[in-house]
């Protein structure tokens, strides 16, 4: 198993970790609705080295990167960052990715649903070696700050520059020393940033940055609350919707996708599915805080039809009731509809616009600050 | 149900079309997801595309959004549910 640089960080807080695909993860430092409202209202430090991490030369890394995920790696600009996925040759995602280009190199960052083993297998198979492929997964480290008040740690750490940074780009820094590739990036709907830096560096950067978040009334995540924070921001989570439907097209990620591109892995399954029509699709849904059975892979009905099959949930603590995402049958996947959970008695379960919250950070322009 | 099902994949359509048309979208109207961030991560579209999303609801619908309502562009399906209580309360008006 991988194990992350930061567990004797994590550790001597009480962090309690988990293993997912043969890698080390923080699961949770604290109780949930702790660590909840340390993201949605003040700053919040997570472990996210269970990522994989890459560099490529940007020469070479350019036409291999561009042949291997959806979106157009090629259209991305200097110091911005590419949301998008790998997928496997039928099309399925196996990795939730972000690719920078970070002047004379591209990073790719992976969330993926296999071992490391196996995504780097993948990569070598179509030609890492040859682009030049260095992975810094076990020599670097990957530390997220989410939050309505991670702006303030990161300007603490680097400097009032980054309150200019757009999303998804990237800029290097130095702190103490530590060369930092700040990633503003994020999938909780708050402020968020990413700081990739070497792993044998990184216990100065993880003490600023805590302190930092504890003056902001932050302080330390475990992964597991990032899958309800992505949720309620309906941000794509690999490990959840991800890995139970896995179509891309279902999952409605067609916008990581670039349509004109001629090649990438999976593309032709992809594009017979989209030329095919979508049978099924993943839309929001939510039940008051009592429903029981409100729970992944349950089943929704439609009277005594079977509708679609729940994918992901949480408990929303602003919305004090139970959201999710399910698998519809294309015809019912619409917001606005009653149907109900389990069978034509379960609790009453409604479809939903999403994001069904409205972020604090999305009330502030850091621009302005 | 098939009627608000009805009422809502015609506004949809009609706003997606008109979306993809004006801010030259390379997608069909079936490629883009009624959750779909529009702004920011998402679609990734600007402060620019916003104003042509706001006149996109005006013509298409005949609907204004209020200046301060950012909320209602998060999404396909936030403006959609802003267009169908604008005109279920422009009915109970008439």
């Amino acid at each position: 198993m991988r194990t992350s640089p930061f567990h004797k960080k994590f550790a001597a807080h009480n962090a309690v970790f988990s293993e997912r695909f043969q890698t080390e993860i923080v699961s949770r430092v604290s109780d949930p609705k702790t660590e909840y409202e340390t993201v949605r209202c003040a700053a919040g430090i997570t472990d996210f080295s269970f990522m994989q991490r890459f560099r490529f030369p940007e020469e070479k890394g350019l036409d291999f990167l561009d042949s291997l995920c959806a979106g157009n790696v090629a259209k991305l600009r200097y110091g911005r960052v590419l949301h998008t996925f790998l997928a496997d040759e039928n099309g399925m995602i196996v990795a939730d990715c972000y690719i920078a280009n970070n002047d004379e190199e591209f990073i790719l960052l992976c969330e993926s649903i296999a071992d490391d083993d196996v995504v780097k297998q993948l990569l070598l198979s179509r030609g890492a070696a040859e682009a030049g492929m260095v992975d810094l997964s076990q020599s670097h480290a990957l530390l997220g700050i989410d939050g309505f008040k991670a702006w303030a740690v990161a300007k603490e750490l680097f400097g009032a520059d980054v309150l200019g940074l757009p999303y998804l780009s990237i800029e290097r820094y130095e702190f103490s020393g530590a060369g930092v590739s700040l990633f503003r990036s994020g999938k909780t709907s708050e402020f968020g940033y990413l700081l990739l830096l070497e792993a044998d560096k990184s216990d100065l950067v993880f003490d600023a940055c805590l302190a930092s978040a504890q003056k902001n009334n932050g302080g330390l995540c475990g992964i597991d609350i990032h899958a309800d924070l992505r949720l309620e921001g309906r941000f794509f989570n690999v490990f959840a919707e991800g890995a139970s439907v896995r179509d891309p097209l279902s999952l409605g990620l067609q916008w990581m996708i670039d349509f004109n591109k001629e090649q990438f892995i999976g593309r032709d399954a992809i594009f017979a599915r989209r030329e095919h029509g979508l049978e099924k699709k993943i839309i929001g849904i939510s039940a008051g805080p009592d429903a029981s059975g409100f729970t992944k892979g349950a089943k929704i009905v439609n009277g005594s039809d079977d509708v679609a099959t729940i994918v992901a949930t949480c408990f929303s603590y602003t919305l004090n009731k139970f959201i999710g995402l399910a698998l519809f049958s294309i015809d019912f996947a619409y917001a606005g509809l009653s149907f109900r959970c389990g069978d034509a008695n379960g609790p009453v379960v409604s479809t939903i616009s999403m994001p069904p919250i409205m972020p604090k950070s999305l009330t502030v322009k850091l621009d302005d600050m | 149900m098939q009627k608000e099902i009805g009422q809502r994949r015609e506004i949809i359509q009609t706003f997606k079309s008109e979306l993809i048309r004006r801010l030259n979208l390379p997608y069909t109207p079936d490629d883009l997801h009624e959750d779909v961030a529009l702004l920011g991560a998402g679609l990734g579209l600007d402060s620019l595309d916003a104003l042509e999303i706001v006149l996109c609801i005006e013509n298409s619908f005949g609907i204004k959004i209020p200046d301060e309502n950012i909320a209602v562009l998060r999404s396909i399906n936030t403006i959609v549910d802003f267009v169908i209580s604008q005109q279920t309360a422009n009915k109970e008006q008439q």
